[in-house]
């Protein structure tokens, strides 16, 4: 290389430019940290080349931005984009030279010239896109005038290549996280869609009655198989149900939509709690195969309204008996023993019992998510631990659905971690008689 | 709950049951584990299996399932089944689905081999 090449800045189309502007942005370096992988580059060019500067250059859209700089002044982070030194490098593929700053019309004038560090030599090599674009370049200078070998320009072509792949892996592992991330927030959408599908959007209004439910996830990755729902028969009759269908995920949950659109058929079809479990029993058998047992646990029950009092009627398959949380605060579950898994079991046995709700009661029905949930002590919460958080927690007298609910919540959120599976509760109280007008609206 | 450990055991009793033991928590990360070992097993009309679930921590319904599955199939082979040491909480989580009505419960696996035996 003789003398320096003049090479007056080649016009560049405003497209090309924007192009060029657009790659820089997406690899997304300027103004970031100092970072010990580039700072080994100029230190590498600068012992190649024997300067006392050297530089990893960003050229922005006005400014010349350092990723990596030795030898400048303390704090120089930047310059402005004049001609005459990386501005103009950019333009060229390969390496560029100024043997001598003060030849060059360009580069005679630029601030590193004519001001700190007063740079008489410059050689630069292009940090090249694999699609051709610019972004920067990496730079030696000196403070006197130099001549320099082709091994010690194909050394900094390397060096400018290897930042590029520097570059080029940092995007890959942005792009990745940034996949991830809508990944999850797509599988965060499906859930909360199929939670919703599964659970009745809004509980009826029933005359004499309070109904209240909540459906508490333990992870928005796993949809769980809960479901409930509460519905008028055409005798003046309110059906209900509450379970659980066994595993998580997308089988789980075409599961779930088979046992509650059955349950509500089967209750049109005969209402009677027992028939109905026998019936979705029977659909469920038929629908799963043997490798792919899936079974569910289910209460299925029936409301009579008669005078000021509800007559329950309830059939158990296999799930935890609901709760009766009387006006008194006495709790007690409504349970007839030995009602077994539905959907999976030969000739399964359940179990129908009734129980009379006077105003003032409320029935808890819940999943075991709730009981099975484990306390700090490690055992599971259980029946009895449920009934004892109620018993503790409730106000005095007659909470009403929705009180009775946000105790549960109360215990849900002390539980924390222990809770690992999703809970579903429904609650139904039966509309209280004022005792004296005054203490009715207390509430 | 985030490790996920389950460990089963297989040997064969002098008396001649199968006895498998099971470690850990059985849930739906699990479970698979379970099932694998159960099917494993080579059963045929007369043979009996026990179950030891006495280092068996928690049972959700996919552990259920699977020792579902392993009573279908002894059923069909004509072979019999035991479960043995379940903890109070998982003798509480069976008995409210009804499973102890096709089990039957040992406090250890030699009293269910002894049981099985009779």
């Amino acid at each position: 290389m003789g003398s320096a090449r003049m090479i007056a800045s080649t016009a560049v189309s405003p497209d090309a430019e924007r192009r060029r502007l657009a790659a820089v942005r997406r690899y997304a370096v300027l103004d970031t940290l100092p970072d010990g992988t580039f700072d080994r580059v100029t230190s590498l060019a600068s012992r190649i080349f024997d300067t006392p500067i050297a530089t990893v250059s960003i050229v922005d859209e006005r400014r010349v931005w350092f990723k990596a700089a030795r030898g400048l002044p303390q704090g120089l982070r930047q310059t402005t984009r004049e001609p005459g030194l990386c501005a103009t490098a950019i333009l060229h593929e390969g390496a560029y030279v100024v043997n001598d700053t003060l030849a060059d019309p360009h580069a005679a004038v630029h601030p590193l010239v004519t001001g700190e560090p007063e740079a008489r030599f410059y050689a630069a090599a292009s940090i090249t896109t694999s699609d051709g674009q610019c972004l920067g370049t990496v730079n030696v200078l000196d403070v006197r005038p130099r001549q320099v070998t082709d091994e010690q320009l194909a050394a900094l072509e390397d060096l400018a290549a290897l930042v590029m792949d520097e570059l080029e892996q940092r995007l890959a592992a942005v792009r990745t996280l940034t996949t991830e991330r809508r990944l999850r927030t797509d599988a965060e959408r499906l859930a909360r869609t199929l939670q919703r599908t599964l659970l009745p959007p809004a509980l009826p209004k029933v005359p004499g009655l309070q109904a209240a439910a909540a459906y508490h996830t333990a992870s928005v990755y796993e949809v769980g198989g809960d479901f409930y729902d509460l519905f008028p028969l055409n005798d003046g009759r309110w059906g209900f149900f509450l379970g659980d269908v066994c595993g998580k995920g997308a089988d789980a949950a075409a599961v779930t939509s088979l046992v509650r659109y059955t349950l509500r058929a089967a209750a049109v079809y005969d209402p009677d709690p027992l028939a109905v479990l026998v019936n979705l029993d029977t659909v469920m058998q038929q629908e799963t195969q043997d490798h792919n047992a899936r079974y569910c646990t289910a209460v299925f029950g029936l409301l009579q309204p008669d005078g000021d009092d509800f007559v329950l009627t309830l059939a158990d398959g296999g799930h935890p008996p609901p709760l009766a949380v009387r006006r008194d605060g006495a709790i007690e579950p409504i349970h007839a023993p030995g009602g077994q898994l539905i959907g999976i079991l030969p000739k399964p046995n359940f179990v129908q019992s009734t129980a009379r709700l006077h105003p003032g009661d409320t029935l808890l029905l819940y999943t075991d998510g709730l009981t099975e949930a484990r306390t700090s002590t490690g055992s599971m919460l259980g029946e009895e631990g449920l009934t004892a958080h109620l018993a503790a927690h409730l106000p005095a007298a007659r909470p009403g659905a929705h009180g009775i609910l946000a105790a549960v919540h109360e215990l849900i959120d002390g539980l924390g971690g222990g809770v690992s599976d999703d809970t579903a509760l429904l609650a139904l109280s039966v509309a209280d008689r004022p005792i004296h007008p005054s203490a009715e609206e207390a509430r | 709950m985030t490790e996920h450990e389950l460990t089963t055991t297989l040997r064969l009793h002098p008396a001649g049951p199968h006895v498998l033991t099971v470690t850990g928590e059985l849930d739906h990360h699990t479970a698979p584990r379970l099932r694998t070992a159960l099917e494993e097993i080579e059963l045929e009309a007369g043979s009996a299996l026990v179950i030891d679930l006495s280092a068996v921590t928690y049972c959700d319904s996919t552990g259920i399932t699977v020792l579902v599955t392993a009573y279908h199939r002894t059923q069909a082979e004509g072979a019999s089944l035991a479960l043995a040491g379940l903890t109070p909480d998982l003798t509480r989580v069976f008995t409210v689905v009804g499973l102890d009505q096709i089990f039957s419960f040992h406090p250890t696996a030699e009293d269910a081999v002894r049981a099985l035996k009779s």
